[in-house]
């Protein structure tokens, strides 16, 4: 309750400092919340972006498109490295130095690669997303304690039987808060490469917007962009505290 | 009484990073069908090695380990179940799942694992913490959670790994009453490994004293006394100063092996 309360009065706070540095600023690059609201309300009632619905299903698109690459290459490349012990140890550092490049540097290519369409923007995600995965897979597999598999080996388990009966579900908490760094990053990915360069999708009217000065367009924007991301990370975190309650 | 386990001169050599370590050398025993028999010996000689070795765990470099008339290749829970020193539950299982799991594994029906899960909880003195994640459990309920796993899937013989060894002295000579009671009413085949002279005079029908490194059977004891067993009569006070006898030499060799 007290912490609500704070998150409110942070909340209260925050708009209202906004608003009077909003209203005494540039009005052509400050919009005070007060502008914001009606702006937001245009954009909803698809007054100022009539398409705006077919944008936000495009990018709603590419990120799941984009993710489930993600997660399959992740998991796929994990596990091929977590339970390859030369493999894991020839590649895992590649992996990680890999992961600490600013992954942005990557998106001209992209774009030269797979052109200013979804495919670069799923494919920039996917960069983003897949890291994560991966690396959480390899953790996970490592704190895997070598106990447990002996006493499944001792009651009779085979290989399968034990990855499906310990190893899964000894590793699944890390596996699933991979899983959920994965998805935000693969959005992340996904809106940035709209914004750096696109002709559809979210960033793309973000960009539009923020490049013709209609700043309280491109508030209302932003604003729905933060619910697609706030929205998908929350669901990611329902599923993250399940795991948790179920492997502790 | 039938012989039941037949370990054929068993050699064992690990490779350590500071040279090889003769944890078995030449190690004949035999255990009859229904004997408490207890491995004693000092730390590092070779007992939990030995007891790998019966359970298919541990691979002999020279003998074999013969398991009801079937030289032992693999772990076979049919007919060997063991109970290890840490207690190795699963931590996303519930007591009565932790119980379940080797039936789980042998393809046992659902409903029947667990009433025989259940019916096990009585005698385990976990009722009342069937639904209990082993986090919540003390150390004497995990182990008994344990060994409760290894009792579920009714193997004839049980290994234990010094079972009682990461607990409190109260808790391990309860432990210790517990788990005699539930022996005498299972007669299962136990292999039992223990430094602790009590335990082994209290539980076995007979002790096997171990040298320490090259492990090797230094002598055998029968203990053909009634339990439970008086622990301060005059009979039990002279076998233990001499089993005492017995593994203080070796006791003072691994100490002094460790100072070098």
């Amino acid at each position: 309750m007290k912490i609500a309360a704070i998150r409110v009065a942070i909340l209260i706070l925050l708009l209202g400092a906004w608003e009077i540095v909003g209203r005494t600023a540039n009005p052509l690059l400050y919009v005070p919340p007060s502008a914001a609201v009606p702006a937001l309300g245009r954009l909803l009632a698809l007054d100022s972006y009539p398409d705006l619905a077919q944008h936000l299903l495009l990018t709603l698109r590419e990120i799941l498109v984009a993710y489930a690459l993600a997660i399959g290459a992740g998991l796929g490349c994990g596990f091929a490295l977590g339970f390859n012990r030369l493999v894991g140890r020839a590649y895992g550092p590649i992996l990680a130095a890999l992961y600490a490049v600013p992954a942005v540097v990557w998106y001209p290519s992209l774009m030269l690669f797979f052109g200013l369409d979804a495919a670069s923007k799923i494919a920039f995600g996917f960069l983003l997303g897949f890291f994560p995965i991966t690396l959480a897979v390899l953790a996970g597999i490592r704190q895997v304690s070598p106990q447990l598999l002996v006493v499944a080996r001792a009651f009779g388990a085979d290989g399968l039987t034990a990855f499906r009966k310990v190893t899964l579900p000894a590793m699944l908490f890390t596996l699933v808060g991979g899983l959920r760094t994965g998805l935000a990053l693969t959005v992340v990915g996904v809106i940035v490469g709209e914004v750096l360069g696109s002709r559809s999708g979210m960033g793309s009217l973000i960009n539009h917007a923020y490049g013709l000065f209609r700043t309280a367009d491109y508030i209302a924007l932003v604003a729905v962009t933060l619910v697609l991301i706030v929205g998908s990370d929350a669901i990611a975190g329902l599923i993250e505290h399940r795991a948790q309650r179920w492997t502790e | 009484m039938s012989e039941l386990i037949r370990v054929e001169g068993v050699s064992k050599r690990y490779v350590t990073s500071s040279g090889p370590v003769d944890a078995l050398r030449d190690v004949s025993l035999s255990v009859g069908a229904g004997e408490f028999c207890t491995l004693l010996g000092p730390s590092g000689c070779g007992k939990s090695t030995l007891l790998g070795i019966l359970g298919g765990l541990v691979a002999a470099d020279v003998g074999r380990a013969v398991v009801d008339g079937r030289p032992v290749t693999a772990p076979d829970p049919r007919r060997v179940a063991t109970v290890f020193q840490d207690p190795g539950l699963f931590p996303w299982r519930t007591t009565l799942q932790n119980v379940e799991f080797g039936l789980e594994l042998q393809g046992v029906p659902a409903q029947r694992r667990r009433r025989v899960a259940t019916d096990l909880l009585g005698p385990l003195g976990l009722r009342d913490f069937e639904a209990k994640y082993p986090r919540e459990l003390s150390g004497g309920m995990r182990q008994r959670v344990a060994i409760g796993r290894a009792l579920a899937i009714d193997a004839p013989i049980v290994l234990m790994d010094e079972p009682f060894g990461a607990l409190d002295e109260q808790t391990r000579l309860l432990m210790g009453e517990w788990l005699l009671d539930i022996w005498r009413r299972t007669r299962k085949t136990v292999v039992f490994v223990t430094h602790s002279l009590h335990e082994a005079l209290a539980l076995s029908t007979r002790v096997v004293v171990m040298t320490a490194r090259p492990g090797r059977i230094k002598s055998l004891l029968e203990l053909p006394m009634p339990y439970p067993r008086a622990m301060d009569s005059a009979e039990l006070v002279a076998l233990r100063s001499k089993l005492w006898g017995d593994i203080r030499d070796e006791s003072l060799r691994a100490m002094g092996e460790g100072n070098a």
